[in-house]
């Protein structure tokens, strides 16, 4: 078993320190990402692991009349006991699908958006509402777009030598959403995928539309998703199916794949929007 | 490396390697009969602990992350007035969960009745799914908590006699 070394910051400067000195340093907050994919009795990791749950910090919770803004070392658990209407919906419900109580008493929000092999349950969820994050490093802070936690490949991708630091959550999210997990795991797996579909309907009209799968990859037509503003609901299956015929066009192009579950989900939704 | 924490409340220093798995530290710290982790994959809860008061699986915890914690062990939390209205509603409902994982089912109960006092039955369901072991029926379970509840919040909310 290798030895790692391990450090525990006393605050987030020192973190920020430590992460220029040691680039391929692990944080880790709850550690069920990695704990959970190994099966040996002896864990493997990195030369160097910080660990980072204990920073205050990091677990801040604070609330204005737009935002919830969470601190990246926020269990799930801890998510889930916010106030009822704190979170926007369906938000309670996809971290309810995440493991189990247990588990969730242990993962963080921060662990959950930063995996950095696939997408987990939080990440399409969160990108749908344009939820922003605070990236530390040594130079500073920047807020961006939880979207940009995806390459143009569709990976995930996170800027080196930096933090996750906070979460912003717009409260208000669209009226009408639609959410599926996909495969049978506790754990992430080579099956696990995410779909949601979310839209904005004001009298009888689209005002906004989001879709994204992800799983090893993410995918999201963004261009195509604004072609879909100003559509009057209830869309017919005449309208539904040439949307539908597009995205799985495009989704056999850019990730290999025709993947049946998707196109189902994606008519699915279409048709929920037109409550069919 | 050495780290210190509170196990069954007593203060504890003890040196780790950072790939230990908690439930091993834990092992060789005392005579734990219900630490005995089966699946080290948060399926069979026979690693199942509070630590700072939050239900968690010491198998899928690294040793190093107790540093500074408070951890409650089954043989802890064993000779508290709560485990003793779990194990009583177990018995009104004639719910007997095997060996196997009849302790990690004591501490499942444990933490819905702390998070909740009145728990519903998705709540139940929900927290079901911490210990995999199918032993026993679900209806006479969640039967079993409704009675641990009613009987903890009893004890515990009980108004002042006039």
């Amino acid at each position: 078993m290798r030895i790692s070394e391990i450090f525990y910051p006393n605050s987030l400067g020192d973190l920020l320190e430590l992460l220029k000195a040691n680039p391929e340093l692990l944080i880790v907050a709850g550690g069920t990402e990695v704990v959970g994919m190994q099966a040996s009795k002896s864990l493997s990791f990195p030369a160097q692991i910080a660990s980072i749950s204990h920073l205050p910090e990091l677990q801040k919770t604070t609330r204005s009349e737009q935002y919830l803004e969470v601190g990246c070392c926020t269990t799930l658990s801890g998510l889930l006991t916010l106030s009822s209407g704190a979170l926007p919906a369906p938000l309670p419900q996809v971290i309810q699908s995440i493991g189990n109580p247990a588990i969730r008493n242990t993962a963080t929000i921060g662990g959950n958006l930063c995996c950095k092999r696939r997408f987990m349950d939080l990440w399409p969820f969160l990108a749908c509402i344009d939820a922003q994050m605070e990236i530390r490093s040594l130079h500073g802070n920047r807020w961006a777009g939880v979207s940009h936690l995806s390459d143009d490949a569709g990976l995930p991708q996170f800027p080196e030598a930096s933090i996750l630091t906070r979460i912003r959550i717009p409260l208000h999210a669209p009226n009408f959403s639609f959410f599926k997990k996909l495969g049978n795991s506790r754990f992430p797996s080579p099956e696990s995928a995410y779909f949601v579909c979310m839209a904005e309907i004001s009298h009888d009209k689209i005002e906004s539309f989001r879709l994204i799968f992800a799983g090893e990859r993410a995918f999201r037509l963004k261009d195509h998703e604004a072609t879909l503003i100003g559509r009057r609901v209830p869309l017919s299956q005449k309208d539904i199916q040439p949307i539908v015929d597009y995205y799985s066009a495009e989704f056999v192009e850019k990730t290999g794949n025709d993947n049946y579950q998707f196109n189902a989900l994606t008519e699915e939704s279409l048709g929920r929007i037109s409550g069919q | 490396m050495t780290i210190d924490f509170v196990l069954n409340g007593k203060p504890q220093k003890t040196q780790i390697r950072s790939g230990d798995r908690l439930v091993y530290v834990l092992q060789k710290l005392g005579d734990f009969p219900s630490l005995i982790p089966d699946c080290l994959g948060g399926n069979c809860g026979r690693c199942l602990v509070f630590m700072d008061g939050r239900l968690i699986y010491s198998c899928l915890t690294p040793a190093f992350k107790a540093k500074g914690s408070s951890i409650v062990t089954y043989e802890g939390f064993s000779a508290t007035e709560d485990c003793k209205d779990i194990i009583y509603g177990l018995k009104q409902a004639s719910a007997f969960p095997c060996n196997f994982c009849r302790k990690a089912k004591i501490m499942m109960i444990a933490d819905l009745l702390k998070r909740i006092p009145l728990p519903e039955e998705t709540d139940i369901m929900e927290q079901m799914s911490i210990v995999s072991c199918p032993c026993t029926d679900p209806v006479s379970l969640a039967k079993a908590v409704l009675l641990s509840a009613e009987c903890r919040n009893k004890r515990k909310f009980k108004r002042a006699d006039k």
